[in-house]
């Protein structure tokens, strides 16, 4: 394993920050695509999602994740960066299960620990390369 | 004729391919590259076409499905970055991204 340099604390920062709001989005999306009218109509779907307060917020998250996300990919690789917030996944599952009574089996706890092993070990990685380092 | 879900799954592995390449150039922009803006105008772009791909995506699958599929977008983003930002991808850092696909698998098999 690669010896660890020093890790920020505003990429730190940015990497939560990223979870927190990939994790609402996800939840939000999903309400919002569901409150659509299904006439298949597109024009009808545009101006829907104009009127609707959940797909502005919808927006406003995304807005907030673009700009955090450049922060934080000028302080990590992409390839660092990308899988750590794949930590949204365990919160969903965590909120699922504690906020909406969603029921659960191992199967679904192994999964988690495999997320959670797997950040682990990009963790022990660098989070950045530089220039001298870029692989040809 | 192809089935509901299968529509489904096609649109989020196309997202998965979208989201791999506007995150590189999402990241060239802050490389400090000629024309950042350029960069960031392109991913951007790419990211919104993503994003109304995986709106109807979700119209063709239960959320838990369509997340799961895209952690596709995990061995997407590393691959790319690999070849096309350079980044040092360890045997290491492979090793974490596969366990999470596996595990993000797993959770939403389930869902």
């Amino acid at each position: 394993m690669s010896k660890k340099k020093n890790f920020p604390t505003r990429l730190a920062a940015g990497l939560l920050l990223a979870i927190l709001i990939d994790t609402a989005l996800q939840l939000v999306w999903k309400s919002a695509v569901l409150s659509l009218p299904n006439d298949g109509s597109p024009w009808l779907n545009v101006q829907a999602v104009l009127h609707s307060p959940l797909f502005i917020f919808v927006i406003f998250l995304m807005a907030c994740q673009f700009f955090n996300w450049l922060m934080v990919l000028g302080n990590a690789d992409l390839s660092y960066a990308q899988p750590v917030t794949s930590l949204s996944y365990v919160s969903v599952f965590c909120l699922s299960v504690l906020y909406l009574k969603e029921t659960t089996d191992l199967i679904q706890i192994a999964g988690i620990v495999c997320v959670l092993a797997g950040v682990w070990f990009i963790s022990q990685t660098d989070h950045v390369t530089h220039s001298s380092e870029r692989e040809s | 004729m192809m089935g509901q879900n299968a529509i489904g799954v096609l649109l989020v592995v196309i997202c998965a391919l979208l989201e791999g390449v506007g995150q590189v150039f999402l990241k060239k922009s802050v490389l400090g590259a000629v024309r950042w803006y350029l960069w960031i105008s392109f991913g951007v772009v790419i990211l919104l076409i993503e994003t109304m791909i995986y709106s109807q995506a979700l119209l063709f699958l239960d959320v838990g499905a369509a997340y799961a599929i895209s952690s596709l977008n995990l061995i997407s983003v590393t691959f790319m970055s690999r070849c096309l930002l350079r980044e040092k991808v360890t045997r290491i850092r492979w090793i974490g991204v596969c366990l999470i696909f596996i595990g993000v698998s797993l959770v939403a098999a389930r869902a």
